[in-house]
């Protein structure tokens, strides 16, 4: 997750801060007007990075937004006057913020490469309007002949004709646009969003809704790259159609793949260092007869930083933290909770889902009461996934009723369930590997709360906090909160998935398989984790170690080729008949001994 | 009736010049999981080939055959050199490395062949046109370059269907990761498809380059609307490519009759539409 910048990096970006205080003392109007591009370019990747790098959409149209703010000031300038910074620049950022909103409502739904590729055309689709229309000069693009200024009350304040007033108003602006996301990405909702790019399935089975969140990333983006269009309309007071195109959206990705994607800073150094390789390649004395064909020299560099640096140049200021120390507790389950909750309660009534002519679950009606340990087995191909994948919205059920103690939850989506209180864990551990231990559930702990428009903690800290505490003690991972997923033991990995159902405030668990893999030792603890989980929750259990099941479930429930077969106390089940011939079969015998 | 029957052929004609570029790249995605953006650099070396060749032999389709074997090996070198580094790598390092790329082809063209827009004759025995169906004149070239790319389309199709290779392309067009399990040299079926992409943008290009002529910046609209044909038929799909591209074709070929303001936009629209419908594309896996 990101984090602060650590020392070194806060130093380098000071001293190229101050070294861009210094720029108009020491540089002529050449080089103000060549920094101050990069500044705006920086502007726009930061916002681009934080679409790719924070919430994982790699959009190739980013320049759409770019285009869209530069083509505002031109729309809002008067002829022969200097249009109003105050009014101009707003407007461009609302301008491309609204139209972020809409298509990005519609590009939001794909993902991948088809994400990339729908960003890319809408940035085309924009590029030929502005190309073949008449507007605002076609092809030829136009210019804005009075620069904006910033006036109060007719009283001119700023006037951006003066490159160097310009020139600090955008490095001020770059200043504040980086500040402005990195404390963004680091807010709940910016949390959110990180752990959206890892893994976008796990955040929804929360409770968040995603797609929200990455609408509101996409606009935000959209908006940002906004202003950083308007300021650059107003670097050279020209715009052309090419700030749309895929050209202008390929170049920022370069910049933030050159830097370092989902640094935030890694971008404002990759647009320095991209602006000042192609500059020197196209002007330098040394290149001398090749500065004709400096796209040689650029393209041949980018292909050499890729298979150079892969994490960019973000990637040279790295510092690993030390492992965390390892450690282990005994988990406590809800045995230190102050007073007992009750868990919810699940009913199912007729659920059935077919795949084409393959009916997985078919008819199964079922109560399970609040607070005990439920088991569901059955032999490989029962429907059991299927059924808890319809149970938690990942499929939609084909008939049937689905109801969490009073409220109808059938055909909901995925994160609607889990806001009821639903929480499940997946078969193969499905965690955020790159977070630590802590962080996980911190995220988890957000979808307690999981408006998109959250920015502080603010009141919820504490509860979340406690939560944490709370799910950490139980798990037994307390000792490790500070060590990141990824070097958990695989046992660790599953106790990590139930920590993170419990700081998500689900009152009913459903486990899919959380003993598999498990030696005998870890099995024992986890089972009587289980156990020790019912006094404040529900527990739906999906297992294949027997032993442990009949050991650790108050009731089971028995599937065969999707139908119910049996329901009923362990002891019961044990001695069904049906159950011994029609599943148990050739361990049948082994379980009645 | 005439406009519409001429635009008929035309986007025909005009689609499976893109199928030629897009079943290249579809399979490159599909099967070896790059994006590659350089692809429509092979369709500019393509077009410049036919320009060299056709001055060097007189004839295009003579270019052709010397230009097939050259473009496999070229693509063949490029993955040893580039390619073969990112099949590792996220999308973002792809996107990267082939942009570089298409900045190191379009400047390696302008070194050699200069800015200037050239064209490609016409071989004397195709220069007239045909009477279709009583009512409306064909060029016969722009005929012969259609029958080429059903031949070339069908030489494909016989390759993925019939010989060992094209199990592989199957089998790995249906699921990549079983590919890499059951054993098969990846390694020599990647290069294998990247030169035939390859080699089949080139084709595209060469045939191309004396109805279209030559231009720098060719391939950059050649890769975007293969990208669109692609995401509309679906990644990896060859049929998709096929359908897609002809659409494509269609649609491009009216669009610039009845709509010449929007043309362009229309092909964008239309892909947007078939991701609304079928997010996975026509024959994609969604």
């Amino acid at each position: 997750m990101l984090r602060r910048p650590s020392a070194l990096v806060a130093i380098v970006l000071t001293a190229l801060v101050v070294a861009a205080l210094l720029v108009p003392f020491v540089g002529g109007s050449y080089a103000i007007k060549f920094t101050t591009r990069v500044l705006v370019l920086a502007i726009f990747v930061i916002s681009l990075d934080f679409l790719i790098g924070i919430t994982g959409l790699v959009s190739f149209g980013h320049a759409m937004f770019f285009g869209l703010g530069a083509y505002s000031l031109y729309f809002i300038s008067p002829q022969a006057e200097a249009a109003n910074a105050l009014v101009a620049f707003p407007a461009a950022i609302l301008g491309a913020g609204v139209a972020a909103a809409i298509i990005g409502a519609f590009c939001v739904l794909t993902r991948g490469f088809y994400f990339i590729m729908v960003t890319l055309a809408f940035g085309q689709m924009l590029f030929s309007l502005f190309y073949t229309s008449r507007i605002a000069g076609g092809s030829d693009g136009a210019y804005i002949n009075v620069k904006p200024e910033v006036a109060l009350f007719g009283v001119t304040i700023l006037d951006f004709d003066r490159r160097t007033a310009f020139y600090y108003f955008c490095l001020a602006a770059l200043v504040l646009v980086y500040l402005g996301a990195l404390g963004l990405a680091r807010t709940p909702f910016g949390r959110v969003l990180q752990a959206i790019r890892r893994n976008e399935q796990r955040v929804g089975a929360l409770g968040v809704n995603t797609y929200t969140h990455k609408l509101l990333s996409f606009v935000l983006a959209g908006a940002i790259a906004g202003f950083a269009g308007v300021l650059f309309a107003t670097i050279d007071g020209y715009v052309t159609p090419d700030l749309f195109g895929w050209r202008q959206s390929g170049v920022a990705i370069m910049m933030v793949v050159l830097g370092g994607v989902g640094t935030l800073f890694g971008p404002i150094l990759g647009a320095l260092l991209y602006s000042a390789i192609e500059e020197v390649l196209k002007t330098g004395s040394w290149v001398g007869p090749i500065a004709n064909h400096w796209s040689l020299g650029l393209g041949l560099i980018l292909i050499a930083a890729v298979l150079a640096w892969p994490r960019g140049v973000a990637g040279l200021f790295e510092t690993h933290a030390p492992p965390a120390p390892p450690g282990r507790d005994q988990p406590s389950g809800d045995l230190q909770a102050e007073r007992p909750q009750r868990g919810k309660a699940l009913a199912v009534e007729g659920l059935t889902r077919a795949f084409g002519g393959l009916v997985a679950v078919n008819d199964v009606s079922l109560k399970l009461a609040p607070n005990l340990v439920h088991g569901v087995i059955g032999p490989n191909g029962a429907g059991k996934t299927t059924f808890i994948n319809v149970l938690t919205g990942a499929l939609k059920p084909t008939a049937g009723r689905i109801r969490l103690d009073d409220e109808d939850i059938s055909g909901r989506t995925p994160y609607a369930i889990a806001r009821c209180g639903l929480g499940r864990s997946y078969q193969r551990t499905n965690i955020f590997l790159p977070f630590t231990v802590r962080e996980n559930c911190l995220i988890a702990a957000h979808a307690r709360h999981p408006s998109p428009f959250r920015l502080r903690a603010g009141k919820f800290a504490r509860e979340e906090e406690h939560e944490i505490v709370h799910a950490l003690a139980a798990t037994g991972l307390s000792a490790r909160a500070d060590a990141r997923a990824s070097h958990l033991s695989h046992g660790e990995q599953r106790q990590l998935e139930i920590a993170m159902l419990l700081a998500s405030g689900a009152r009913l668990l459903i486990l899919d398989e959380p003993l598999g893999g498990m030696g005998a030792e870890e099995t024992g603890r986890v089972t009587a984790l289980l156990r020790a989980l019912s006094v404040n929750h529900t527990v739906v259990l999906i297992e294949h170690d027997m032993d442990a099941i009949f050991a650790a479930a108050d009731t089971l429930t028995v599937l065969v080729e999707g139908k119910l077969l049996a329901h009923g106390k362990p002891e019961d089940i044990r001695r069904d008949p049906a159950v011994r011939e029609a599943y148990l079969g050739r361990w049948g015998q082994e379980i009645v001994r | 009736m005439d406009l519409v029957l001429t635009q008929i052929f035309n986007g025909l004609q005009y689609g499976l010049l893109l199928f030629l570029a897009a079943s290249g790249l579809t399979l490159i995605l599909g099967i070896m999981g790059v994006i590659n953006l350089s692809h429509g650099s092979f369709y500019m070396l393509g077009a410049y080939l036919s320009l060299t060749l056709t001055s060097l032999t007189g004839d295009i389709f003579l270019s052709l055959a010397l230009g097939i074997p050259i473009a496999f090996a070229f693509g063949a070198a490029i993955e040893w050199l580039f390619i073969r580094h990112l099949y590792e790598r996220d999308h973002l390092q792809q996107v990267l490395l082939t942009f570089g790329l298409i900045l190191v082809f379009n400047e390696v063209q302008r070194i050699l062949w200069g800015t200037f827009p050239h064209s490609v004759p016409i071989p004397s025995y195709l220069s007239g046109s045909v009477k279709l169906f009583g009512l409306m004149s064909y060029p016969n070239y722009r005929i012969a370059v259609a029958g080429l790319c059903v031949a070339l389309a069908l030489a494909m199709m016989f390759v993925i269907q019939r010989t060992k290779i094209g199990r592989m392309i199957r089998a790995g067009e249906s699921n990549r990761e079983m590919v890499e399990v059951l054993g098969i040299d990846t390694r020599l079926l990647f290069r294998f498809v990247f030169a035939a992409g390859v080699t089949l943008a080139a084709a595209g290009g060469i045939i191309a380059a004396p109805i279209e002529s030559v231009y720098p910046g060719i391939g950059e609209s050649v890769l975007i609307t293969s990208l669109v044909v692609v995401v509309i038929g679906g990644i990896g799909s060859v049929r998709g490519a096929f359908v897609g591209a002809l659409l494509i074709g269609l649609a491009d070929a009216f669009g610039k009759v009845f709509l010449p303001e929007f043309a362009t936009g229309l092909v964008y629209a239309l892909m947007a539409a078939v991701l609304v419908a079928r997010p996975g594309g026509l024959f994609g896996r969604a």
